[in-house]
């Protein structure tokens, strides 16, 4: 009896042990690789920002337009930058990947090759958010822009809905290209956007029939007195 | 490629057999009808009857450009009258440089440009325009209107200030729908290729008046009678008038850069015949919903206008926003420099270049209705005193836009 029990011991603090120096070796590697990764993040990100910077990238996107189509999206940073951003999380991403693959724990075995895999619908899936930012605004400032110069009241209000509907699309585009749960974003789509659609077409044809009457006969009036009242050129 | 503006670039293989055994010609009238309109017909004979009684000697034809004309019967005319439909779609600018071009051609000594929808052209009109080029006095005639303060504004209050201040010289029309040509400025002319950015729309008239007054040409004014155009040859969409009119000088002021930036000040430009009558206001103007457009623009565009103007421009505009149409004022100096802001923004492209022109059209709109309570009241030399202070506003922004136009 006696035995048995110092046996169960033993053997539990051996097989601790054994384990410890299973992990122990590979965590530190696991470390070292992550802290490798970012100082190599580090030094990637500076040299790529000073060789463009010295390729005056910054001022060629500013002279071709490029500068202007990332300001007209909302993003202030200067091309430069960004380059530099997204090369210091690229690098440190793959090693954060090869740590976990140095820990060779269950469940993280291939993640490297896993994400690797992944990287090109990544790329897409992002090309697709960014085009469809630039779009939204696009849209959103072309429609606000009309409709005040028609005079209709609410026009910020219809931008907002035209950037949001655009940035909707381009999210459902990336996450189906990601292919997250991908049945289920193509069917809350559908069902919001036709729900979006129905509502506004019984909103139009029952419920503000008479508004959308006048709101049209108004919009002709004003165009026949402008014209009857004022030339301009 | 040739380094003159050549007619085989311009027109089609229709215009171009037309044109064989027309030649040579010492006048010609082109009539500018890209798209069909209702005074066409009538423009033509104004334009054959013209040339017909104030140059009966001198052999002379009618071009109608573009393919909005029908044919018309040979001897129908008193000098005869010839389709060049220009090659490629049918655009204003195309029309305009087909009419031109062709008339080069034709060895012409002077070329009248006739906009079809310009329904009040009569007879004697041609003979104004025609009359200082053939005597050897204008290389470049341009039309003074007889107009009621609210007509023509976007030209009294934008456009010709603007030409004033940027080129140094004061044209009272600057898109006037009829303008003369002499041989020695359509010889100088660039080639077909470097005018593709002005096809649309008033492109290629305003270069036309750039042209000349940026280099060595005798610019003369000839007062014409009232204008009116036919009600289908004009859009009704004012942001699209404003975007093609106002975008077409900017775009001059990138190309002509050199020759304005120094300069300072303005001068008048001659002037062949009496001043033109001011004509009383005709129909009731809606200065309320000028300025509710104004209004609105400042609630829902300031977002894009913060885009256009620095913040002092529209710490100007602010208190603006809050003035009844009753009470409301835009003055000149704070719509001279909205202007010149609009240009620097355009030149490094802030925004879309169509967003940002079509979005000038609410602070027209509030500079429209301040101008018209100002003038409508008082004596018809207030009208020009008005015009004038809005010259001197774009003169005084002059060295700040050049400054800032880098």
């Amino acid at each position: 009896m006696q035995q048995t029990w110092m046996e169960i011991i033993l053997t539990a603090v051996h097989d601790v042990g054994r384990r410890l120096a299973y992990v122990t070796p590979r965590l530190l590697a696991a470390l070292t690789l992550v802290a490798i990764g970012w100082v190599v993040a580090v030094a990637v990100r500076r040299l790529a920002t000073r060789l463009l910077g010295a390729a005056d990238l910054d001022g060629r996107c500013r002279r071709s337009g490029l500068s202007m189509i990332l300001v007209r999206g909302g993003i202030r940073t200067g091309p430069t930058e960004i380059v530099g951003r997204v090369l210091f999380w690229a690098v440190f991403l793959i090693g954060l990947l090869t740590a976990l693959e140095a820990l060779e724990m269950p469940g993280t075995a291939g993640a490297l090759a896993g994400a690797l895999a992944l990287v090109p619908h990544v790329v897409v899936a992002i090309l697709v958010l960014i085009g469809g930012w630039i779009l939204a605004q696009f849209l959103a400032q072309a429609t606000v822009i009309a409709a005040v110069n028609a005079q209709v009241a609410g026009a910020s209000l219809l931008a907002a809905s035209v950037r949001w509907m655009v940035l909707i699309v381009a999210a459902a585009i990336a996450l189906t290209e990601l292919g997250v749960a991908r049945e289920m974003v193509l069917l809350t789509f559908g069902i919001a956007f036709g729900g979006a659609v129905l509502a506004l077409a019984l909103a139009f044809g029952l419920g503000a029939r008479e508004l959308a009457r006048e709101a049209l006969e108004g919009y002709l009036r004003r165009a026949r007195e402008e014209g009857e009242s004022i030339s301009h050129v | 490629m040739a380094d003159r503006l050549g007619v085989e670039d311009v027109l089609g293989p229709e215009g171009l057999a037309a044109l064989e055994g027309l030649g040579p010609l010492e006048l010609v009238a082109a009539v500018i009808a890209p798209r069909p309109v209702r005074s066409l017909p009538a423009v033509i004979e104004a334009a054959g009857a013209g040339l017909a009684c104030a140059f009966p000697a001198r052999k002379a034809a009618v071009l109608v450009a573009g393919g909005g004309g029908e044919g018309r019967p040979p001897g129908a005319d008193p000098v005869p009258v010839v389709r060049i439909p220009p090659a490629g779609p049918a655009l204003r600018g195309r029309a305009v440089l087909a009419g031109v071009a062709a008339s080069r051609h034709l060895g012409a000594r002077a070329t009248a440009i006739v906009d079809a929808g310009l329904a009040s052209f009569v007879p004697e009109w041609l003979d104004r325009l025609l009359a200082p080029v053939v005597d050897g006095t204008a290389d470049y005639v341009t039309p003074v209107y007889a107009r009621a303060p609210t007509e023509g504004t976007l030209t009294s209050n934008l456009l010709a200030p603007l030409a004033r201040a940027v080129y140094g010289r004061r044209v009272h029309e600057v898109l006037g729908g009829c303008l003369a040509l002499s041989a020695g400025f359509t010889e100088k002319l660039p080639p077909a290729e470097d005018w593709t950015d002005e096809l649309d729309g008033h492109g290629v008239e305003m270069r036309l008046l750039v042209e000349a007054l940026t280099g060595a040409h005798a610019v003369v004014e000839v007062p014409l009678g009232p204008k009116q155009l036919d009600p289908g040859a004009a859009t009704t969409d004012l942001s699209r008038t404003l975007a093609d009119a106002v975008g077409a000088l900017f775009r001059t002021m990138e190309r002509y850069t050199l020759a304005w930036q120094d300069l300072l000040g303005s001068a008048p430009v001659l002037r062949r015949g009496a001043p033109p009558d001011l004509l009383p206001p005709g129909g009731e103007v809606r200065r309320d919903r000028m300025v509710r457009a104004f209004h609105l623009g400042l609630k829902d565009l300031l977002p894009v206008w913060e885009q256009v103007m620095p913040d002092d421009t529209l710490r100007q505009l602010y208190p603006l926003g809050l003035l009844e149409p009753d009470e409301f004022r835009f003055p000149a100096p704070v719509w001279a420099r909205v202007v010149c802001d609009f240009a620097v923004a355009y030149h490094e492209r802030r925004l879309p270049r169509d967003h940002l022109l079509r979005a000038l059209t609410p602070l027209y709109l509030g500079r429209v209705a301040a101008f018209v309570s100002e003038v409508q009241v008082g004596p018809p030399a207030r009208v020009a005193e008005a015009l004038e202070q809005v010259g001197r506003a774009f003169e005084a922004e002059k060295p700040s836009l050049s400054a800032r136009w880098r």
